[in-house]
């Protein structure tokens, strides 16, 4: 089965991705060309880069994750480069802009998560940055319990720890 | 099931998401309080900075105590402090990053005003023996700094300090940003050595002033700089190896000091950005002629214009603010730096802007690749609005105060120049921060007349509903604002329109600094 195709992918060399349940995907290099890791892949940095055809193998993402990713490079394909060197210009550049607003207002919690998995994956660090600024903002304003509950989490504290972290902070 | 990032998996991704509350300490509190996971990631960023603000009785000190050795205890006991800590649950010293020296001494002076309220207002010998004690117990705890803010007149560093810093290199090993400001020449000297052996891996270097010895002149007290100081800090800029931002901010006595900018030919390769504050022109900053990755120059209150003639090179960010700016001296930096200069901002703290046609003329002719506009103490005038209706790729730009010209001088009225202003705002501008401009009078006006596609939006106030009206119908009209920062955000007036809900159907409203962007 084929997924995605970039708009571009007749006028540009393409590159083919397969996620994890075997889905291909056939990008425009020059996204594979913005990313260190893709484009590692693409210059046959990597053991999964087959030498004989221009394909990687992704074994940790679904076609589901991959498709919205590499929705979110191809929208991003002729964004100025960060300068990710500058800690502070990339935090600044973390506020988030209304079609990346969208595009992860779209998606449902699990996917979010997912979709920042696979960034971290891909080292796609302005995708990482603004899916770790949108779960931030899912944090603020709530207490503990409704922490709890908007993330499933278990409270796995004994009452006596849960005390000494009240009373030693 | 909770997402592996939230259950212990991937550490390095819930420090990227908490990171991003912005060491917020309640926030991080609430999350600390969620799981032992999400404890153990939101612990440490709680008690990395614990000295950066003056803490109102500071509560957290007595957590350190308990990890003090037994005659350390002893001594504090004899002191009156006897303080029973069971072991805590985290060893929170060695979760610290930044150290203020000078907020050390305050928050411990404050801590043992609350704990001894007899003894208020105390500045006996006990805050100088405490600050040791804790800056002893940071050291062997293990942290590593990442800041550090020297500046204190008074704290007395032991002996047995700079020792342990010798034992323990990991504690300046990663230092990163340093600020060197007012402390004994002694001090200085010993800590100098400590951090060019120890430290060489500083990226922003700031020097806050310096230390004068005071010396006897034909019966007179004077003061001196201390040479030794002066060479001490020239070996450690030189034991740099990358240091990309350095500020130098000096008062009297500044001309001693200006060798140490020699020193910056060490750093020409890695230098991007010089900040240099109330110094005087001298030789010595031709240097900066050579830093060929050079970025940004800001130069605050220096009223010696020849600084600005070592501008030959390509920076994109420029910044002056003076006392009075003179646009004839400006005419000849825009020209050199040309279209590689991309963000400005002017300030020009006593007087308006002198010869602002020139000033307005040379921008438009020279530098048309302007992003961001910073500017201040201008007249607003039909000139200044060519201007801007001129930059056609400002994305940012900030109004400080701004003069309206009489109205005899010219034919339209304040109320028509603003429609202008608003009308000619070119198509790529998305932020608009009028918070010192004078103009909110005329928000309504703006916002109204204005076709620019603005995403944010500061102002001082919006404390009537004219002005809320006007907002809403930018936000109906355009479609692009996504956030209105407010400066007193706090205040009843704008939060009693919030509390009905009024504006922020359409809009994000908050303190404006959670949106401010430096030019």
């Amino acid at each position: 089965m084929d997924g995605y195709t970039s708009n571009n992918a007749s006028e540009n060399e393409t590159i083919t991705l397969k996620s994890s349940d075997g889905i291909e995907f056939h990008i425009d290099t020059r996204i594979a060309n913005r990313y260190t890791l893709l484009n590692n892949w693409n210059s046959g940095g990597t053991y999964w880069f087959t030498a004989f055809k221009k394909s990687a193998c992704l074994p940790n993402v679904t076609g589901k994750v991959l498709e919205k990713v590499l929705e979110w490079c191809e929208h991003h394909i002729n964004d100025p480069l960060p300068n990710y060197d500058d800690d502070d210009s990339r935090r600044r550049n973390t506020v988030i802009d209304d079609w990346d607003q969208n595009f992860l207002n779209r998606v449902d919690q699990d996917m979010l998560f997912d979709i920042i998995l696979a960034a971290n994956y891909l080292d796609i660090k302005l995708l990482l940055d603004i899916g770790c600024k949108t779960v931030a903002n899912m944090i603020k304003g709530k207490s503990p319990e409704e922490l709890r509950s908007s993330f499933n989490i278990v409270n796995d504290f004994t009452p006596e720890e849960e005390e000494a972290i009240r009373r030693e902070n | 099931m909770a997402s592996k990032i939230f259950m212990g998996d991937m550490p390095e991704l819930m420090e990227n998401i908490l990171n991003n509350l912005n060491d917020d300490t309640y926030e991080l509190y609430q999350c600390a309080l969620v799981s032992r996971h999400w404890c153990r990631i939101s612990i440490p960023m709680i008690w990395q900075d614990p000295f950066k603000y003056f803490n109102q009785d500071a509560p957290f000190i007595p957590e350190y105590f308990s990890s003090l050795g037994e005659d350390e205890k002893f001594i504090l006991k004899e002191h009156g402090i006897n303080i029973e800590s069971s072991k805590t649950l985290f060893d929170y010293a060695r979760f610290l990053n930044n150290l203020d020296l000078h907020n050390l001494e305050n928050n411990t002076k404050t801590w043992i005003e609350s704990y001894m309220a007899y003894l208020k207002p105390y500045n006996g010998p006990l805050i100088n023996h405490i600050s040791n004690l804790l800056l002893k117990l940071f050291i062997e705890s293990g942290a590593t700094l990442h800041q550090l803010n020297i500046y204190s007149e008074f704290i007395k560093i032991k002996s047995e300090i700079f020792h342990s810093l010798e034992q323990n290199v990991q504690f300046f090993s990663r230092l990163q940003v340093l600020s060197f400001g007012t402390i004994s020449g002694e001090i200085s000297i010993t800590l100098l050595k400590i951090l060019t052996n120890h430290s060489t891996k500083i990226s922003d270097l700031k020097l806050d002033g310096f230390y004068y010895e005071p010396q006897v002149t034909r019966g007179r007290i004077e003061l001196y700089p201390n040479s030794q100081v002066f060479h001490e800090l020239v070996r450690f800029i030189k034991s740099q190896e990358q240091l990309k931002k350095f500020t130098m901010s000096s008062t009297e006595f500044a001309e001693e000091f200006h060798g140490i900018v020699l020193a910056l030919e060490c750093q020409k390769q890695s230098l991007q950005e010089v900040i240099i504050e109330g110094c005087n022109y001298s030789t010595e900053f031709e240097i900066l002629r050579k830093c060929e990755n050079l970025k940004t120059l800001r130069l605050r209150y220096c009223n010696d214009e020849s600084l600005l003639e070592v501008l030959d090179i390509k920076i994109n960010t420029l910044e002056v603010m003076k006392t009075t700016i003179e646009a004839s001296m400006l005419v000849l930096v825009f020209e050199k730096v040309s279209t590689s200069l991309q963000r400005l901002k002017l300030e020009s703290r006593d007087t308006i802007i002198v010869e602002q046609s020139l000033l307005t003329d040379a921008l438009m002719s020279f530098c048309p690749n302007i992003t961001y506009l910073d500017i201040a103490d201008i007249e607003f005038s039909t000139q200044f609005l060519d201007l801007i209706s001129n930059l056609q790729k400002l994305q940012f730009l900030t109004l400080g105060y701004i003069e309206f010209i009489d109205v005899s001088d010219e034919d339209v009225s304040d109320e028509e120049l603003v429609i202008q202003f608003a009308e000619i705002l070119p198509s790529t501008l998305q932020y608009l921060d009028l918070r010192n401009s004078c103009l909110d009078s005329y928000i309504d006006i703006i916002l109204n007349n204005c076709y620019a596609p603005l995403k944010k939006l500061i102002i001082h106030k919006l404390d009537d509903k004219k002005n809320a009206k006007a907002v809403i119908k930018f936000c109906k009209r355009k479609g692009t604002l996504n956030y209105v920062g407010v400066d007193n955000y706090w205040e009843s007036s704008f939060n009693s329109l919030k509390m009905e809900g009024y504006v922020d159907r359409y809009v994000t409203m908050g303190p404006y600094e959670d949106i401010y962007v430096e030019c």
